[in-house]
């Protein structure tokens, strides 16, 4: 009987399975897991794009490691994800905050931080081109402010800015959603407790509300760290690379040695070396928040 | 990783989106080949290029109306600016291949794919020295489109106005003069661009097809820059190259930075005469006859010497752009047949020669015909002027189409570098040294 009844719930289960999971998990493994192992395959093959003719061991990752131009893009992507990472959130963050005081309008503020998130990225790289090259000199020519005054694509550190900009504007409305969801959560008795004990705003803010939304830390740094490494369309379209191929992030790299050069043994061993740097970043980074995040 | 195949797989799925797109409209109702008991539908990778993109459309409609060979063309259109390789390995993996493809430097990439041309009719028509560059261990793995010319563009009025004869500039000096002379005449000299495949394709060509008066020197010049051995700086014709680069900064209508990238911004100053000058090449002539419609272009040499018997000096650069392959891995015979069906009537009857050479304005290529049995002809100021050197024997190889895949690119950053003045004349040499290291 007992048993009967286990059967019953184990195919109750797969069926279950079958439902809800089966199809995701198909296409998950040919459009994501196929390719991944075969990329990883071809790598070890002199793959020409059409075809390979012999495996050649490990050539094109020492190709790779010997490559200036890859150690140049890991470099910036570094550097990238390091200004990004800390830029997005801190305003995200602070949106989420600035939403969250109750007064008219928070709603209308929440949908308007949050409208750049909803913009493709190659779209939003043209239009930010457009605001570097020609309204933000012709704004900077009217009132005076020397800040915008020279396109700031054209030079190398600024260029890099550029893109960092553009990745806060994309990105911190995104986040601030999270964040919201984060600060919301906290029960009203733990804050009527801390305003009881004479907690003010800002230590408030830190020992209480922080620590209870450390979860929403560990997401939005998460999402921040993998989007920003993996970023292609903001890079393509705003900056292409230039000037010079000083803002060439990592995928773009990938793409170009590929596609542009032809190389692809070599693009394809940088794109799995970008992929291990990715899990091997994302992965220290959740365990650290983790070990932060407080149960209640 | 899995970005890039993703990506890989949404160019492949936008490509196939528009070829359904454009063979939807490309299906003529009044179809010719009523008659044929099956049509044979022929895939022609993107429009040549992007200049004459609509003009090429029309060809194929009228193509795929009128045609009694059974065929219909279809185009499958990538986005503009996407390498080729990022189109064509993902159809070639899908086991779509297009059927015809126009390249240059990734004809050595493409040579074991596709067919061998050796002995066609068409082959046999091609001008002398046109097919060289696609001829690969013995084997013609593509014919030309057509030629191309590139050098300094000149606004004949502004010229005449200030006195200057474009035939009589010599040297460098000559060309200083002539800078001064059109100055005196309260306008700008020149109008040097900055983009990217202007300075590393183009005007990189001019060292490199002067570097030696053969074209085994030359070539040898590229073969020394890949094992490493070859000081550019202690090159003469490297260093000519280079004053010759100063000059034109110096002269150029706005302080030379890479913000000068826009294209039709050089249009606009040389059609409307604003400079006298424009280093440029004869695909810009219809975007010039579009600004001032009377108004007479022409072409002359990049002097990069002081010394006018200096190998060079005299000629502009006479290149074929881009070469026709046909695949031969994954198409039918049949598909091989109406391709080169379609070609012949492009390049061989009259209705198509319209199309191939006939001006712009009456939905023509404006191509300057490589082969023999033309009788249509490009009649603009410029095309004569490029005929002129032509036939003086004065057309210098386009040594820039023998840069491997890629390697424009490299040369265009490093000379943007040295153009914005972030860069000297030994930093320039070695990034561009550096780039065949790759």
């Amino acid at each position: 009987m007992a048993n009967k009844r286990s059967v019953a719930k184990r195919v109750a289960g797969l069926k279950n399975f079958g439902i809800f999971a089966l199809i995701p998990l198909m296409i998950f493994a040919l459009v994501l897991v196929t390719p991944f192992i075969r990329g990883i395959f071809y790598t070890f093959t002199d793959w020409n794009g059409f075809e390979y003719e012999e495996f050649v061991g490990f050539a094109n990752y020492e190709a790779s490691l010997a490559d200036e131009t890859f150690w140049k893009a890991i470099g910036i992507t570094f550097a990238y994800v390091g200004a990004s990472l800390i830029l997005v959130n801190l305003v995200g963050f602070g949106l989420a905050l600035l939403v969250t005081i109750p007064m008219r309008g928070a709603n209308i503020l929440r949908t308007a931080f949050f409208v750049p998130n909803l913009i493709g990225g190659v779209i939003l790289g043209l239009i930010w081109q457009f605001l570097f090259d020609q309204a933000l000199p012709t704004i900077s020519e009217n009132t005076g402010i020397p800040l915008f005054q020279e396109n700031w694509l054209l030079t190398p550190e600024t260029a890099f800015w550029s893109l960092v900009i553009v990745t806060v504007w994309q990105m911190s409305g995104y986040m601030m959603i999270i964040y919201v969801t984060g600060l919301m959560s906290i029960e009203k008795d733990v804050l009527e407790a801390a305003l009881i004990d004479g907690s003010t705003g800002w230590r408030t803010l830190v020992s209480i509300k922080i620590p209870l939304m450390a979860s929403a830390f560990t997401i939005s740094l998460f999402l921040t760290l993998r989007n920003t490494f993996m970023a292609y369309d903001v890079n393509l379209a705003l900056t292409g690379g230039g000037p010079y191929r000083s803002t060439e992030l990592i995928s773009l790299h990938v793409f170009k040695e590929a596609f542009g050069f032809g190389f692809f043994g070599t693009g394809q061993a940088q794109a799995v070396l970008m992929f291990l740097i990715i899990a091997v970043a994302a992965i220290t980074q959740v365990i650290i928040s983790k070990r932060t995040e407080v149960q209640r | 990783m899995s970005v890039m195949r993703r990506r890989a797989l949404g160019f492949t799925g936008v490509a196939l989106a528009s070829a359904l797109v454009l063979s939807g409209c490309a299906a003529s109702e009044t179809d010719g080949a009523a008659s044929c008991d099956a049509v044979t539908e022929v895939t022609w990778l993107n429009t040549i290029k992007i200049e004459i993109q609509e003009q090429f459309v029309a060809a194929v409609d009228e193509y795929n109306a009128t045609n009694t060979d059974c065929v219909k063309i279809s185009i499958i259109e990538y986005p503009q600016g996407e390498p080729f390789f990022s189109v064509a390995t993902p159809l070639y993996e899908a086991g779509n291949a297009p059927v015809v493809m126009t390249v240059l430097q990734e004809l050595p990439d493409m040579a074991d794919r596709v067919m061998d041309w050796t002995g066609t009719e068409l082959a046999g028509l091609a001008a002398e020295g046109t097919l060289d560059k696609a001829n690969i261990n013995g084997k013609q793995v593509g014919i030309p489109v057509t030629a191309e010319a590139f050098g300094l563009l000149y606004n004949k009025a502004v010229l005449d106005e200030a006195g200057v004869d474009p035939t009589a500039i010599k040297t460098r000096s000559d060309l200083e003069a002539a800078f001064k002379a059109v100055e005196a005449t309260g306008r700008k000299a020149v109008h040097f661009s900055g983009l990217w495949w202007s300075l590393g394709a183009h005007f990189t060509n001019i060292y490199h097809t002067t570097a030696a008066a053969d074209q085994a020197g030359r070539l040898a010049v590229l073969d020394e820059l890949t094992g490493g051995s070859k000081d550019l700086l202690a090159d003469p014709a490297f260093t000519n190259w280079l004053d010759t680069f100063d000059l034109l900064k110096q002269y150029s209508i706005d302080s030379a930075t890479i913000a000068d990238t826009d294209y039709d911004q050089g249009v606009e100053n040389l059609a409307t005469g604003e400079v006298g000058f424009w280093f440029m090449g004869n695909w810009a002539e219809p975007n010039l006859l579009q600004t001032t419609p009377d108004g007479s272009f022409g072409v002359m040499p990049v002097p990069t010497s002081n010394d006018a018997s200096s190998y060079g000096n005299d000629g502009i650069s006479v290149g074929v752009p881009f070469y026709i392959i046909i695949d031969e891995e994954q198409s039918t015979p049949e598909e091989r047949e109406g391709a080169m069906a379609f070609i012949s009537w492009l390049l061989t009857t009259p209705e198509g020669q319209a199309r191939w050479s006939g001006p712009i304005e009456n939905d023509g290529m404006n191509f300057i015909p490589v082969y023999d049995g033309f009788t249509v002809e490009p009649t603009t100021y410029m095309s004569q002027d490029i005929a002129k050197y032509i036939a003086a024997g004065k057309a210098l190889a386009w040594i820039n189409s023998y840069y491997p895949t890629g390697l424009q690119d490299v040369y265009g950053a490093a000379a943007q570098k040295y153009y914005d003045g972030v860069s000297d004349r030994a930093t320039f040499a070695k990034e561009l040294a550096a780039a065949w290291a790759e």
